[in-house]
């Protein structure tokens, strides 16, 4: 059960006041029209699954109702950071660390 | 038979001279108490009969009440049948008969082989220990959510401590201890502290602790489960000493904790010596013994002999000796053990035999002696023929293994220590520390200094004080101990494949030998061996084998320990009760049922429910003597001819405000808002950026920057999710906000020809003819008194009327538009009579005739789609892609049977030619179906291949009764096709 | 027990409700809503503002409810105060307050909902929105130690019964507040500061 601090709310809540609605920065085309079938399909369907850092959309869903990112390790499980949307993706963190 | 206050079961029974407590699962053979506390593998039982009876406890850790029932959980039947078949069970038995022999592997996909299917009844009866609780659980059972800056797990010396000084910073504490009493395992021996009994240390430290603010104290209380971020359960077993049904209140709560830090004091478990017939009743972990002796004064036998590979264990043959029994000998397996337990008992005139082990018990129903023989120097042969030594109990400890499962549950891999001779916690990161003996201490001063040490750290950690300690620890009467000897398997005169069986697993009668066969059949992964061999596998999850038989393999295999690794724990530490998980939500609270403002309406008029999401609709209103669809064909003709009302509240329903309402409306749905009138309402289609059928209704346009949308109930809470995500996450810079006002109104639908007299009778504010108020227009105004908004819309064909008003005058306008439309015989009908209507008319259900392939197109619904908005509409571009193309896709046609009466299921499949060899090709299938009052004949709806090109043809659903039923593909339109009805 | 209840769960009688959406940042939004309303949206997260027995509880970064007496009028005259990016939605139907009070009043919260209730967490003037039982609920902690759980009208019957089984094994009482006030008898938990 994971503890994901809300942005908005400025609390650390626990993860079933929060909905996963996959990854982040899947930005809409702004011209489908001109995208093939299959550009219009990797846009759909096409996602990146790491291992590690993953770029995540969550909504506190129980809570303020807002949509924000939140990069988590997808092996510890750990939520590295969270960050609003519209916000450049921040790089995942380097180094070693335990 | 009588037992003690105090006392446990397991106690009660040593003490009345039972040794035998169970018939081992696959061999048959008799078992006795080993242990005294979560590790016991034998002693497992089943409290009680019918409802409230209760499987899978161990007998030592069941507290004793008056009238205690209990059962072994092994079951005579399917153990005698194990019994017979014993021999023919050997390692890999469950692999083999499951998945099929190992020369098979190559076959790809394992399936189940017809061994397995022939074997299953008797396995399945010879597996499950215990039997299912016949009848409702009577007890009450909950959940509560706490928070602690640090939770300390285990009560012991080093967990007392690590309260102790925790809390004296200020931090918020809980405690929890699976025991009835606070202390750990300074409540089962003779230990001293600050030279007094360390019970009266354990009661100072409790003192403390309880008299604390925000100090909270759970004995009873096993944590079961550790995961992520620190986030665990406990389960707390409240009256379950008092009796098997609580008289009042909670029997059992389950506490799921979230922690600031966690101190795991978990301590560590005896490990047993794998030695021939080393599970014959009557041998036992040295540290039971001396619990039994010291904690419940149960001498567990008359002559005792002490093996061991240990200092520690010294003390048991010291306290046996105090209680003035007989002491045969200790076994050491150490050459020269030294040290001042070993001095003390040597000293006390007890023989202590070095370099020797207990190669084999004696006895079959219980022990009778001991042979013993002198070990070789790499532990793995006897120098000498073994010896015969008489005795009824012996005493067993190969070192201590740390109760590392709650670290092993949060991912944690244990590591080995060869220093320790053990596996001890690995990296617990920042949020949890370990302390005392599952961190590998030995020494009761090691274990409170660790302890407190990890209470000062982890406060700290959590934001109270230094961190460093203030505590002194109290003086204790400890002499230093000598390492102790890394011994797994005693050797034995025959080979391990040909000696008498030397068990490693008591529970799933694992033995030494099954692991080396699971060795030799090319098994070298430790997981691999655990699920070839069931070791580990059994409700004690393995508390007492896993090292050794990891050992064990490690031997065979010629490879070291740390190498070879351990298998993981996994939640639960010891069985959970479902009723502890269930919690409250059982019976009424099992799914919340929402309730409109009219619910109770509904209910004294006799309504049939249905659920729809979490609401409760009426269904259809019986009358006395009514079947079902007597009572739906009654009123769907009262809409049809008369006047019929309709509780509509539970429709979603969204308020739309800002500059940009009408841009976001025209980007989330198929068709335009932009140019809708004020005062006017307009249907619409949501759909998937795939291009499919999300959700259909009608929205309003207020006033210019504001609409009012309606969704379809069961979808109304993944609408407004997602509307909110496509505004704050693509389009943030729309001035447009959203809000829910699916509870604020109270919705009645008024529905049938004379729906317009009944409402003039209860609104005299608004102009109700035909044009001044036009079908799809929407008015304000009063219904009986109170302000309401008016719909003129229509899910039947009939003229109908939706009135809308603040819920918390719902009941009072439904009453009065009731009482208004009783000389028009004003019908309340259900979901059902809803549902006929909307068929008769071809309207569909999203979800019902529509699934998540469906476009509009498929539909018939290209009506309400605009292709040429200026940024187009979620999934407008998906409907060009080549698939949605197709001509063959399934379409939305009627089915009209040839047979008038026939209603055929929903659901079902449709084929061209019922007699072609199968399989058969599909051509469809049926989504709605109903006989319809108003056309006297069965109609339905259906998704057909091409069904659009091929009105006319005639369809088969075969049913599952072996009858075939044909029907004509038609217009789904069977009633009123130019929509006349509604326009009057 | 003998010594009365430790939960008394008293149901407010019919109350206005409002739910406003604009710019917590814009001063002139906040003056706005003030002069009609009395009292000014909290733009502190999980706060809410009181004076007399007018509230503003935060619910999110540009959203607000809004409770005052019955039959109080504050749409058309917010519409008009307000100018820009805003919204204002009656929905005084949707919500249900009831008042737990008493010494075990925050176990029954304990058993509801994975939020910490702790004082040192939620001190009066502090609410929040969280899962409760299977449904949410907004918790608003009051000076006097009692705590207002306002929640959706659908689920007022389940969460009734559910509030009085987690209450019963404390002692629980039923009982029912005026219909203008949401907790009788009380101090104001935050001083309107901005
Ligand atoms: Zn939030």
């Amino acid at each position: 059960m994971l503890l994901i601090p809300c942005p908005f709310c400025r609390e650390d809540r626990s993860e079933e006041e929060f909905s996963c609605a996959g990854e982040a920065h899947i930005a809409r085309p702004e011209k489908p029209a001109e995208l093939s079938d299959h550009e219009w399909g990797d846009y759909l369907f096409m996602r990146t699954n790491p291992r590690g850092p993953h770029r995540e959309l969550w909504v506190h869903t129980a809570g303020c109702r807002r949509y924000f990112n939140v990069l988590r390790d997808t092996v510890s499980y750990e939520v590295l950071v969270v960050y609003e949307v519209g916000q450049p993706p921040p790089d995942p963190p380097g180094g070693d660390e335990s | 038979m009588h037992g003690f206050a105090g006392d446990t079961l397991a106690s009660a029974l040593l003490a009345n001279g039972v040794s035998r407590v169970a018939t081992s699962f696959k061999y048959g053979r008799p078992r006795g108490v080993v242990g005294h506390g979560a590790e016991e593998p034998n002693a497992i039982v089943q409290l009680g009969q019918g409802g409230a009876s209760v499987p899978n406890l161990r007998a030592t850790q069941v507290e004793l009440y008056d009238g205690l029932d209990a059962r072994p959980c092994s079951r005579s039947k399917a153990q005698r049948l194990a019994g017979t078949f014993g021999r023919f069970m050997p390692a890999g038995f469950y692999y083999k008969t499951f998945m099929g022999a190992p020369q098979r592997w190559t076959a790809g996909v394992a399936r189940p082989t017809a061994l397995w299917t022939a074997s299953e009844h008797v396995l399945r009866r010879a597996t499950g220990l215990g039997r299912v609780p016949a009848g409702n659980d009577p007890d009450t059972y909950d959940r509560f959510n706490r928070h602690c800056d640090v939770l300390v797990v285990g009560a012991g010396p080093a967990g007392l401590a690590a309260a102790l000084e925790a809390a004296r910073s200020g931090a918020r504490i809980l405690i929890a201890d699976e025991q009835a009493e606070l202390g750990g395992s300074l409540l089962d021996g003779s230990y001293s502290l600050g030279g007094e009994h360390a019970s009266k240390w354990v009661a100072d430290a409790v003192a403390e602790l309880a008299s604390s603010a925000d100090v909270d104290l759970l004995p009873r209380s096993t944590v079961a489960g550790y995961y992520d971020h620190n986030f665990l359960t406990i389960v707390e077993r409240r009256t379950d000493h008092l009796g098997l049904v609580a008289a009042n209140g909670t029997r059992q709560r389950l506490h799921r904790v979230r922690a600031g830090q966690v101190v795991l004091a978990t301590g560590a478990i005896e490990r047993p010596l794998v030695f021939a017939n080393n599970d014959r009743p009557g041998v036992m972990m040295a540290s039971s013994v001396s619990s039994y002796l010291n904690r419940y004064a149960v001498a567990v036998g008359d002559e005792l002999l002490l093996f061991t590979a240990n200092d520690h264990a010294y003390r048991t043959a010291l306290d046996w000796q105090r209680a003035g029994l007989a002491v045969a000998a200790v076994v050491d397996c150490r050459e020269a053990p030294e040290g001042g337990l070993v001095d003390a008992v040597r000293g006390a005139g007890t023989r202590v035999i070095t370099g020797h082990a207990v190669t084999e018990a004696s006895g079959r129903r219980r022990v009778t002696g001991a042979m013993i023989a002198p070990l070789g120097p790499g532990a793995d042969s006897l120098t000498a023929a073994p010896q015969h030594i008489a005795c009824d109990v012996i005493a067993c400890s190969g070192g201590w293994s740390p109760t590392l499962h709650l670290s092993s549950q949060t991912g944690t891999r244990p590591r080995w220590h060869e220093s320790a001779v053990a596996f001890l916690p690995g990296d617990l990161g920042k949020r949890a520390l370990c302390a005392g003996a599952v961190a590998g201490a030995r020494s009761l001063r090691d274990c409170l200094e660790q302890g407190a040490l990890a209470g000062a750290t982890a406060a700290s950690r959590a934001g109270f004080g230094s961190g460093r300690t203030t505590f002194t620890a109290p003086e204790t009467d400890e002499p230093s101990q000598a390492p102790s000897r890394a011994l797994f398997l005693v050797p034995h005169p025959k080979p391990v494949s040909r000696a008498p069986k030397q068990f490693v697993d008591f529970q799933l009668d694992v033995t030494a030998a099954d692991i080396e066969l699971a060795a030799r059949e090319g098994y070298t992964s430790v997981e691999h061996v655990k699920r070839y061999t069931a070791l580990g596998f059994g409700t004690d999850q393995g508390k007492l084998g896993n090292v050794n038989g990891v050992a064990i393999l490690a031997r065979t295999l010629d490879q070291d320990i740390a190498t070879t690794g351990t298998t993981m724990f996994r939640p639960a530490y010891t069985p959970v009760t479902f009723g502890a998980i269930a919690g409250r939500d059982v019976g009424e609270f099992h799914d919340p049922e929402r309730h409109t403002p009219m619910h109770a309406w509904h209910a004294s008029h006799g309504a049939m429910w249905e659920d729809v999401g979490r609401w409760k609709r009426p269904w259809y209103y019986p009358r006395p003597g009514e079947t079902m669809q007597d009572a739906v064909n009654r009123e769907c003709l009262a809409a049809r001819d008369a006047v019929a009302v309709l509780d509509a509240s539970t429709l979603g329903k969204t308020d739309i405000q800002g500059t940009d309402a009408a841009e976001f409306l025209d980007r989330v749905y198929t068709i335009g808002f932009r140019k809708l009138a004020v005062g006017r309402c307009r249907y619409g289609l949501m759909l998937r950026e795939d291009g499919t059928i999300f959700d259909d209704g009608v929205t309003a346009r207020l006033a210019e920057n504001r609409y009012l949308m309606h969704t379809t109930t069961g979808n109304a809470e993944a609408v407004f999710a997602w509307l909110e995500r496509w505004h704050q996450t693509e389009w943030p810079e729309l001035d447009v906000y959203l809000t829910s006002v699916t509870d604020h109104w109270a919705t009645t639908a008024l529905v049938g020809p004379e729906s317009r007299a009944v409402l003039a009778r209860v609104c005299d504010d608004i102009d109700l003819s035909r044009d001044a108020f036009r079908f799809m227009d929407v008015r304000e105004g009063h219904v009986a008194g109170i302000a309401a908004r008016v719909f003129r819309i229509s899910f039947s064909g009939e003229l109908s009327f939706e009135v809308n008003v603040c819920a918390q005058h719902g009941r009072q306008v439904w009453d009065a538009i009731v009482e208004a439309g009783g000389e028009f015989g004003i019908t309340p009908y259900g979901t059902e009579a809803m549902h006929v209507l909307r068929a008769e008319k071809g309207f569909i259900i999203v979800g019902q005739d529509s699934d998540t392939t469906t476009t509009p197109h498929d539909a018939g619904m290209d009506w309400v789609v605009r292709r040429n908005k200026p940024f187009g509409f979620l999934g407008d571009r998906s409907l060009d892609v080549s698939d949605h193309r197709r001509e063959d896709r399934l379409q939305l046609v009627g089915l009209a049977t040839t047979d008038e009466d026939t209603v055929l299921p929903e659901g079902g499949q449709l084929v061209d030619k019922p007699e072609a060899e199968a399989p058969v090709p599909m051509a469809g299938h049926v989504t709605s179906s109903y006989h319809s009052a108003r056309l006297g004949r069965s109609i339905a709806l259906a998704m057909v291949k091409s069904g659009t090109t091929r009105l006319g043809d005639t369809l088969h659903c075969p049913l599952a009764d072996g009858r075939t039923v044909s029907a004509k593909i038609v217009s789904p339109v069977f009633y009123d096709p130019d929509g006349e009805r509604q326009n009057v | 027990m003998s010594d009365g209840p430790g939960v008394v769960m008293r149901e407010s009688g019919a109350r206005g409700w409002w739910n406003l959406r604009g710019d917590g940042d814009e001063p002139r939004f906040r003056d706005g809503v003030a002069a009609v309303v009395g009292v000014s949206p909290p733009i502190e997260p999980c706060t809410w503002h009181a004076a007399g027995d007018r509230r503003a509880y935060w619910l999110g970064p540009d959203e607000w409810l809004l409770t005052a007496e019955h039959g109080t009028e504050f749409e058309s005259p917010l519409r008009g105060a307000l100018h820009g990016r805003c919204s204002i939605v009656d929905v005084s139907g949707a919500q249900i307050l009831v008042n737990l009070s008493g010494a075990q009043a925050g176990e029954v919260l304990r058993k509801s909902s994975p939020y910490d209730f702790h004082p040192r967490r939620f001190p009066p003037g502090r609410c929040v929105q969280t899962n409760f039982a299977k449904a949410t609920a907004l918790v608003a902690a009051n000076a006097d130690a009692s705590f207002d759980v306002v929640f959706r009208r659908s689920y007022a019957d389940y969460l009734r019964g559910w509030i009085a089984d987690a209450g019963r094994e404390y002692g629980f009482l039923r009982g029912s507040l005026g219909t203008d006030h949401p907790t009788r008898r009380q101090r104001q938990p935050a001083q309107d500061d901005d």
